[in-house]
């Protein structure tokens, strides 16, 4: 079957089987179809970028967001921890006074 | 495998639109959607160029391409309904193209009612020049099943011709 020799009925079958001729605008159909398939890849490739850039935007934002956030905590943090320490110093300042005032008067008695 | 090919896509249009158009027509029989699949496949092509690797990979490529695509589109048809070979059949061939020879228009209009599968090998076959080997390969399909649909194919499209060119040539 098949290569083994044609008779007259497979000739006339492959006679009347030859390939047809394309319709006339079917290759400018397809160039069409294909531009507007680059030009769509093109745009799709074009707003990815845009949205990633976009993402990449945003995220910096946020994290610089939340990074000045912490840094400004901490620095609130350190400068209430100096006042703790500056009353802390004048306290135990004061208390030495008082000592010492405590410790003259003693002696005088 | 010629790895220096480089695949020229307008070119691979110019070369082929005819063999996929021919295709996609005797497989649907209807001209607009054999345009309409010629124009996926060739997109589909498009799509795929990076991959194929020769001429002839391009050439069974799309070969194999047009077949499932008109079987998808025979499918779909079935489903909403919609028989294309049944009018083809009613007009003996001549509704998507007049041809020169009636009897050569009567023969192929009795080819189109065939069930597809057999249609399928029988266009590869005789349009394409395949062998049963490549008929297989082309549609996917094992060759016994091939050759099997290419023996049932024939002998009916012997018995319609049988039955009809006679009355036909009687009728002229």
């Amino acid at each position: 079957m098949g290569l083994e020799p044609m008779d007259d009925f497979e000739h006339e079958l492959q006679q009347i089987m030859l390939r047809r001729p394309a319709p006339p605008g079917l290759k400018r159909k397809i160039m069409a179809r294909k531009r507007a398939n680059d030009t769509q890849k093109i745009h799709q490739r074009v707003v990815f970028w845009q949205r990633l850039a976009a993402s990449i935007v945003l995220c910096g934002a946020v994290g610089g967001g939340v990074t000045w956030h912490n840094v400004q905590e901490r620095r609130k943090g350190e400068a209430a921890r100096e006042q703790v320490m500056v009353a802390l110093r004048i306290a135990g300042h004061a208390l030495n006074q008082m000592n010492e005032q405590l410790a003259e008067h003693n002696e005088e008695k | 495998m010629s790895h220096d090919w480089q695949p020229d896509f307008e070119k691979l249009v110019d070369e082929h639109q005819s063999m996929v158009f021919s295709l996609a027509l005797r497989m649907t029989g209807d001209r607009g959607l054999a345009e309409e699949i010629a124009q996926d496949v060739f997109l589909e092509l498009d799509r795929n160029l990076g991959r194929i690797e020769s001429p002839e990979h391009a050439l069974n490529w799309l070969r194999r391409v047009v077949m499932n695509r008109s079987a998808d589109a025979l499918r779909r048809q079935r489903v909403r309904g919609i028989d294309l070979w049944v009018e083809m059949d009613e007009n003996h061939g001549a509704k998507y193209e007049p041809r020169s020879n009636p009897l050569g228009a009567r023969l192929e209009g009795l080819l189109a009612t065939l069930p597809s599968p057999q249609r399928a090998a029988l266009v590869l076959r005789y349009q394409e020049g395949l062998t049963p080997e490549e008929i297989a390969a082309t549609l996917e399909s094992p060759l016994a099943t091939v050759k099997s649909n290419l023996q049932r194919g024939l002998k009916l499209l012997r018995a319609k011709a049988e039955s009809h060119l006679k009355e036909y040539i009687r009728g002229t």
